[in-house]
């Protein structure tokens, strides 16, 4: 033995020199190439990076350890049949150690974004363990491979498998992909007002590794498939503005009209009936064009000129009447006044004026009205100012036109508000000011929604 | 959509929000959950023929899908008792007409068997027209709310006739007209409320292009003459002769035809003499078509109305005219009567052009006729208004919001 050790202890010395001289290379690799790494992961912003050094300082060295011996056991005098054996027990080590390295980063990558996202830590485990036997499988299969075994049936039996998984659960995965993408990219968070391109908006209540919820201005909840949201293009408004001292509950009117039975058919009749008829009766006559034709035309005359003008031909006094401002009248009295007053001049210099036809007499009917709350809440300028983009121009009709004459509050409902509550007096002023009887419907809707809209910006 | 009793595809709430907007889709529902616990009792003369049956076909599932337990019944009554009804509809509209104790009694008498025969169930009856107007008797022993739905033009009445339903009128607890004039000065709450058209139903829904041809064709009609059309039922007050001599004007410097389009109603006797009259009117002239159709033909009264240049109502006398609005609906400008419910119908110069003579309608005919682009926009102007106002969610609403005030006095209502 001794003499044997004496004759060939360069067969032995050599490959020892050969392992300890790859392992001190491994050594110095690793601190120069993890230096620069690191050097490198400084100026970067992913955090994974950190994660890929820590996972991988130790097997990197383990990595030199297995081509140590890889190389000083082929510059050995081992036999042929040795030294393929010994390959496939290092490349069996090396490919364990890889499936381990590439379990533990996965492991690590996966919990920082999923960390992200609140509500898939419920499903934390699982999404752990499937990356972590997926891995497995690989590392396996390539291990059978290293050693011969038919890995073929195994390899197609799992890719039909996957593939069977990945189709059935497609919608899914999009979902979480997108789920991941979203919170990797932070465009859109919790507590933003997000508008969809289908027009939905609202606050983003949830995001969830299958869905986005998102409350409503009008209280629903809408569900947004993560990865329809990727897909869809998205205003997000952020953060709410400031938000108001109390909310604004918008309401809605709807109207209802009651014959009084009482008819003229003379200017002095009319003149007459006007200072007796109930308040609801002036205010039905002073807006029911308004709301009947909105859409025609701004400037909508009242009844009482119309009917002066058409069927008892006196156009001057219709026109006069006709221009009377209703937005100049801070209550129907004052405003009755006018009219009976205007009426009665008329009349002081032309007494006999012209009756109406049989059948086209002046019918004086009474405004019902029914003041219904609206789902729709707003706390600030902006939820605000949607809503306005969506409410009936009923719910419109009532804030602006009903609340300031017929319930005497001598403002519109909008302006009261962004006074009291957000303490915005020239945004109230300019609301204040603004005559809605020169607009249609439609535009004095368009008008406001722009004047906040500016204020906003 | 499923279908009704005549195989028509029946429309559900959701299918007129594209049409009225989702927000008075949610009115509606509003309306209805105020109103819930309340059952109604709808009773009228007929399901079949006449505007007031085509709306309740259409209003009544609307109801019950809002979750308002309404009920729709019919009064029975013999042929000699519609001839009675219908003098009294003619009496009240102002015609005059021989109508005899014995015409009272029998009224009286169908009533009473009704009013045995019939259950009395509902929180709020809700009665439709004269026909079944005395059933208030009723009222007396059960109480509850009740609802007199007048459909017809009361302000110029036979005295005889309106003084003999006076009586049971005045026992309601509100009416209900479809204008200011039609009302009479009654000692009982008022209130106004337009009939109005379904958007989805056969005779106004959107109908391709080749249907309306089929219809022409089978009709004789062509496409190539510009088409004055009129539909409505044939009776006098509905003055086809004007129309027929208003057409007679034009055509003398316009190449283009007339149709006279309409049915007969179950409690209308007197149709068919009219037809016979307009017929042998028309005889010779092959540009003036008479057509009779069918009640069930609603499809083709849309294709006619769509297939149409200018749509005119000549009528003398009209309840609310649903012709009107149907044809604006369609976009059509329309030549009508400033009568009845018209007016409200038609802003004249802006949704449509109003007449009182064959002359002012000839006249306006011809305008319409030579100026089409004048023509399309007072289409346009029409069907928005009646979008706005009267199509059949409107009607739904204001029904509701009668029910609801029943309750109350005050002007402003707070739900």
């Amino acid at each position: 033995m001794l003499d044997w050790l004496k004759q060939n202890w360069l067969l032995i010395v050599v490959p020892l020199l050969v392992f300890f001289a790859t392992y001190i290379v491994g050594l110095w690799a690793r601190r120069t190439a993890f230096r620069a790494f690191e050097r490198w992961v400084e100026k970067s912003n992913w955090e994974g990076y950190r994660l890929i050094i820590e996972a991988t300082r130790t097997p990197f060295l383990h990595w030199f350890l297995i081509l140590g011996t890889f190389i000083a056991i082929h510059v050995s005098a081992l036999q042929s049949a040795q030294k393929a054996l010994a390959d496939k027990v290092l490349a069996s080590l090396f490919i364990i150690s890889v499936t381990w390295v590439c379990i533990t980063l996965s492991d690590r990558l996966l919990r920082l974004y999923i960390d992200r996202v609140p509500r898939l830590h419920p499903s934390q485990a699982l999404i752990v363990n499937a990356t972590r036997i997926t891995l497995a499988v690989l590392g396996v299969l390539i291990l059978l491979d290293t050693w011969g075994a038919p890995t073929t049936p195994i390899v197609v039996l799992l890719a039909v498998a996957i593939l069977v998984a990945a189709l059935s659960f497609r919608d899914t995965l999009m979902n979480f992909i997108s789920g991941l993408q979203l919170a990797q990219s932070e465009q859109i968070k919790v507590g933003d007002y997000i508008k969809l391109e289908t027009g939905e908006s609202g606050h983003v209540v949830d995001i969830n590794w299958k869905s986005t919820h998102i409350r409503s201005l009008d209280g629903n909840l809408i569900i947004v498939p993560n990865s329809r949201l990727l897909q869809s293009s998205v205003t997000n408004y952020g953060r709410p503005l400031k938000k108001a001292s109390r909310p604004f509950r918008f309401y809605t009117r709807l109207h209802l009209k009651e014959l009084t039975g009482l008819k003229a058919s003379s200017l002095a009749e009319l003149a007459t009936m006007i200072t007796q008829v109930p308040e609801s009766v002036i205010y039905y006559h002073t807006h029911n064009f308004l709301e009947e034709h909105h859409f025609l035309t701004p400037e909508p005359a009242n009844d009482f000129a119309l009917w002066v003008s058409d069927e008892l031909g006196c156009e001057v006094l219709g026109e006069k009447l006709a221009s009377i401002d209703t937005f100049d009248f801070p209550t129907i009295s004052a405003l009755r006044t006018r009219i009976a007053s205007m009426i009665n001049e008329h009349l002081s210099q032309y007494p006999d004026g012209q009756k109406a036809r049989p059948g086209r007499e002046f019918h004086f009917v009474k405004s019902l009205s029914f003041v219904l709350p609206t789902p729709y809440i707003a706390h600030d300028l902006r939820e605000f100012v949607e809503i306005l983009k969506q409410v009936s121009l009923e719910s419109l009709f009532y804030h602006m036109f009903e609340s300031r004459l017929r319930l005497k509050r001598g403002v519109n409902d909008f302006s009261i508000w962004i006074e009291e509550c957000l303490g915005d007096k020239d945004l109230a002023d300019r609301l204040a000011n603004l005559d809605p009887y020169n607009y249609t419907l439609d535009n004095l809707r368009s008008t406001i929604v722009q004047l906040i809209e500016k204020r906003i910006k | 959509m499923h279908n009704d009793r005549h195989g028509q595809s029946r429309s559900r709430l959701q299918d007129y929000e594209p049409i009225v907007g989702k927000s008075c889709i949610q009115q509606l529902r509003m309306l209805a959950e105020a109103l819930s616990g309340k059952v109604i009792q709808i009773i009228n003369s007929t399901f079949i023929g006449g505007g007031v049956a085509e709306i309740l076909e259409h209003m009544v599932p609307l109801f019950n899908q809002l979750g308002v337990d309404a009920r729709w019944d019919i009064i029975k009554g013999s042929n000699e008792f519609f001839e009675v009804t219908k003098k009294f509809h003619n009496a009240l509209h102002g015609k005059q007409d021989t109508i005899s104790s014995a015409d009272f009694d029998l009224y009286l008498e169908v009533t009473r068997e009704n009013l045995e025969e019939m259950r009395f169930f509902a929180d709020i009856f809700f009665i439709h027209d004269p026909q079944p107007a005395a059933l208030i008797a009723k009222k007396r022993e059960i109480g509850k709310k009740w609802v007199w739905r007048c459909h017809i033009d009361v302000s110029n009445p036979d005295e005889q006739v309106w003084g003999f339903l006076r009586q049971f009128i005045v026992q309601y607890d509100a009416a209900i007209f479809s204008a200011p004039n039609f009302a009479q000065s009654l000692p009982i709450r008022q209130f106004m409320v337009t009939p109005s058209i379904d958007p989805l139903s056969d005779k106004n829904k959107d109908i391709d292009r080749n249907l309306i041809e089929s219809v022409l064709t089978k009709y004789g009609l062509t496409s190539d003459k510009p088409m004055v059309v009129q539909i409505s039922r044939f009776d006098r007050l509905k003055d086809p002769l004007g129309v027929i001599e208003a057409f007679e004007m034009v055509r003398k410097s316009i190449d283009c035809q007339l149709v006279l389009a309409g049915g007969t109603a179950t409690d209308d006797p007197e149709s068919e003499a009219v037809l016979d009259e307009v017929r042998k009117r028309a005889e010779g002239n092959p540009d003036i078509h008479v057509l009779l159709v069918p009640p069930e033909s609603d499809l083709e009264i849309n294709a006619l109305q769509r297939a149409a240049t200018v749509v005119v109502q000549k009528s003398l006398k009209e309840g609310f005219g649903l012709t009107i609005s149907e044809a604006l609906w369609k976009g059509k400008p329309v030549v009508a009567s400033a009568v009845g419910g018209i007016p409200l119908q038609i802003r004249n110069k802006l949704t449509g052009l109003l007449c009182y003579t064959v002359e002012g309608a000839a006249y306006a005919i011809r305008q319409l006729l030579t100026n089409p682009e004048y023509a399309a926009w007072l289409g346009r102007n029409g069907r928005e208004h009646v979008r706005q106002n009267f199509l059949i969610t409107s009607q739904l609403r204001n029904y509701l919001l009668v029910f609801l005030a029943l309750d109350r006095s005050e002007d402003v209502i707070y739900l």
